[in-house]
């Protein structure tokens, strides 16, 4: 078999709050699979195309290094990500990279940043920053299963049309604070607000990922092997715990 | 404004009660000061001689080594207390910490560590003689903001004085600030050679490369090329664009990169390379980092002598000599015995500080365990996302046989340690902590030590009950 590419976009510029981590995740649970991964590095200078990538990956990176790839993504990698995007490679995009897949991005001046719009959303500055502990709830294959996630951002981002909320906001504010949703979803393509990193402590989000990207690799009668989540489980619960307010001595 | 007088006794009046109340006296009395005399600090700086630390990582040992190095040459010193490294902080140093009677007030040196954005502030009020900025790594972004922005903001705060200015020259950021202030800046470094032979010898073989600070050159939006690097983004950079590169490097260090420069003791060269003088010298506090922070004590305090007694000889054969007699700051790299045992804590405040940390423990041979203690206060950063920016993996095999997690957030680290691909061997709250400390504390061998890597508060929390449930004296008391 084909070893899996996970693309990691702009990883020397968008690497902030443990992007790294969501990477190491899916790398991890791939291989204790015995799946063979290979992560690519896609920064400026950086050639991709469609049917190079199972996996892409987009982080948030500070303000000043966003505007250094912001023409690269739109002008260089925009098409070939679209391209992707539609075909239905798996994407994650976090924070910063989550605002660029969108229509655009209106500053709390009022000036209005263009963005890839290769999905229907659009975010709105706002001078207060929502940095909380959070915790979400998401739905895969009809079990509810509760996210554990860090957020930290001062954009409102509302869906456009054919875009679905990518989980429930249990605590914290999620993409606007109004609608109780967080992040969106589109075909493969999944954008969330949530560090943490996200993916290690929510293993059925990375398994989700991992699924979807070895069918459309392999076939739909892949079978994806069983893999135990019991250390990413304990993680989950103690933060859970925590961010509950229920941490009492625990070993 | 204000009067100082009052303010200082209503400073001196807050501090003894703190004392009464046997609580730490850092920062408080300087607040109330302030609030009575908002130009407090430009009263009691007036006319004296200072030194600034600032930059995100090193600053307390750097400060540390300037004091005791500057004392060893003759001097009073005068320094601030670790952490309390704020407006309030300095201000307290100036009013409750005073010379002794019989000194000489022309030999009377302020040395004072600065936070980033405090120095922004200050600077035109402290005046300094000489301003070091050690280096500009992350550091809880959502508190401090964007890294270029911390460096404007020092930037500002130099264009307030007139000071002399020694700068980390392998870090593009804090040398980019001396661009256009070459007359009074000079840098340090280490050499290209060493940085090139450590490469060589000890390729960093990472299965995913650590998440980087500063890899293009801000103005042109150009990747840097790198000859070399010594660790994060510290390096030998030059701007494909704008030519922007390593500045020559008055300051240079130099040693044998197959040995390991993790030992105390460990032998290195520093060059003054504008007067080509070369000097041996032997690592005083263990640690590869401390190799940039001995190097740049040794260039302030040079730049410093040179300011205070006129550009004579020996100065800066003087100022290496001056760093063989520093110890390990208290608590701090310092190795605690526990019976027949040690213990040893590293503060660890950011993925760089982290890094080193492990890069450390891992080249220690008298590691028996490794402690991770990890917390989420407002004073550490809200968000723990940051230990997955540090790259574990290229270091787990040579950390120590044993590791336990602990602090609010054990599970966070617990998960952490076990993607790079080791177990740990038990976890708990701080409530737990002791417990698991007794633990490896009997298991470890003789003359062995347990290194433990707490976050701020987890260390505060920590020492408390190390005290108390391990019967340690509290050594921390300064």
């Amino acid at each position: 078999m084909s070893k899996l590419v996970i693309g990691h976009f702009y990883p020397d510029l968008l690497n902030l709050y443990g992007d790294r981590g969501n990477v190491l995740a899916l790398m991890r649970r791939a291989s204790l699979r015995g799946i063979e991964v290979e992560v690519k590095r896609i920064s400026i200078g950086d050639d991709v195309k469609n049917g190079d990538i199972d996996i892409g990956f987009i982080g948030g990176g500070q303000d000043s290094e966003q505007n250094i790839m912001a023409d690269d993504m739109k002008n260089v990698k925009g098409d070939v990500i679209k391209e992707m995007i539609e075909d239905g490679v798996v994407f994650l995009t976090v924070c910063g990279g989550y605002q660029m897949l969108g229509k655009y991005y209106e500053e709390h001046t009022g000036n209005r940043i263009e963005c890839l719009g290769a999905l229907p959303h659009y975010t709105v500055g706002k001078k207060e920053r929502f940095i909380n502990d959070c915790i979400y709830e998401i739905e895969i294959e009809g079990k509810t299963v509760k996210v554990a996630g860090f957020e930290n951002h001062s954009g409102r981002t509302f869906l456009g049309e054919g875009e679905e909320p990518f989980m429930k906001v249990i605590k914290g504010h999620g993409n606007n604070g109004e609608d109780g949703f967080e992040g969106a979803k589109y075909k493969n393509t999944f954008c969330t607000y949530s560090h943490g990193s996200l993916l290690p402590k929510n293993p059925d989000i990375t398994d989700m990922l991992l699924k979807l990207a070895l069918k459309r690799k392999y076939g739909a009668d892949y079978e994806f092997p069983e893999l135990s989540t019991e250390t990413e489980d304990l993680a989950r619960k103690q933060a859970l715990d925590y961010i509950e307010g229920k941490q009492g001595i625990q070993q | 404004m204000g009067l100082k007088a009052p303010a200082q006794a209503a400073a001196l009046i807050t501090k003894g009660i703190l004392r009464i109340m046997g609580r730490g006296a850092t920062t408080l009395p300087g607040k109330v000061a302030i609030k009575m005399c908002p130009d407090i600090i430009s009263k009691c700086a007036k006319g004296k001689k200072i030194i600034t630390i600032t930059g995100t990582n090193g600053k307390t040992t750097t400060t540390h080594m300037i004091t005791s190095m500057l004392r060893s040459l003759g001097y009073e010193v005068i320094t601030n207390v670790s952490g309390a490294n704020l407006a309030s902080g300095i201000t307290t140093t100036f009013l409750c910490e005073k010379p002794s009677k019989t000194a000489d007030p022309d030999k009377i040196v302020y040395v004072l560590e600065t936070d980033e954005a405090a120095f922004a502030k200050i600077a035109k009020d402290l005046q300094p003689k000489v301003c070091l900025v050690t280096n500009l790594f992350r550091d809880q972004l959502d508190r401090y903001g964007e890294l270029t922005h911390t460096r404007d903001l020092i930037a500002n705060g130099i264009d307030d004085t007139s000071a002399k200015i020694v700068l980390n020259a392998d870090d593009s950021l804090v040398a980019s600030m001396g661009k256009t202030r070459s007359d009074r800046a000079s840098y340090y470094g280490i050499s290209l050679q060493t940085m090139l032979d450590n490469n060589r010898l000890h390729p960093n073989n990472t299965i995913l490369e650590a998440s980087s600070d500063a890899a293009f050159c801000p103005e042109c939006k150009v990747r840097y090329d790198y000859q070399a690097r010594s660790f994060g983004h510290l390096g030998d950079y030059r701007c494909p664009s704008c030519g922007f590169a390593t500045p020559v490097r008055r300051f240079e260090l130099s040693y044998d990169a197959s040995g390991n420069p993790s030992d105390e003791g460990f032998p290195f060269t520093i060059t003054d390379t504008e007067h080509d003088v070369t000097d041996t010298l032997n690592l005083r506090i263990a640690g590869s980092h401390n190799l940039y922070n001995t190097c740049a004590a040794v260039s302030a305090v040079t730049r410093f002598l040179e300011i205070d007694r006129g550009k004579e000889d020996g100065l800066f054969e003087q100022a290496c000599k001056s760093t063989q007699k520093v110890e390990a700051a208290f608590g701090r790299m310092e190795k605690i015995a526990v019976g027949n045992k040690f213990i040893c804590i590293l503060l660890v405040k950011n993925p760089v500080g982290l890094d080193r940390a492990l890069s450390f423990v891992a080249q220690s041979s008298d590691a028996d365990s490794l402690m991770l203690v990890l917390n989420s206060n407002t004073a550490d950063g809200k968000d723990v996302s940051w230990i997955w920016d540090v790259d574990f993996e290229s270091k787990v095999d040579d950390l120590p046989s044993n590791i336990y997690v602990s602090g609010q957030r054990y599970g966070d680290m617990m998960l952490r340690v076990s993607y790079s691909g080791r177990t740990v061997d038990g976890y708990g709250s701080l409530d737990y902590a002791t417990t698991l400390l007794k633990g490896a504390i009997s298991e470890c061998p003789d003359g062995k030590c347990i290194y433990i890597l707490p976050n701020y508060t987890a260390m505060l929390d920590l020492r408390g009950r190390l005290v108390k449930d391990l019967k340690l004296k509290d050594f921390w008391k300064d």
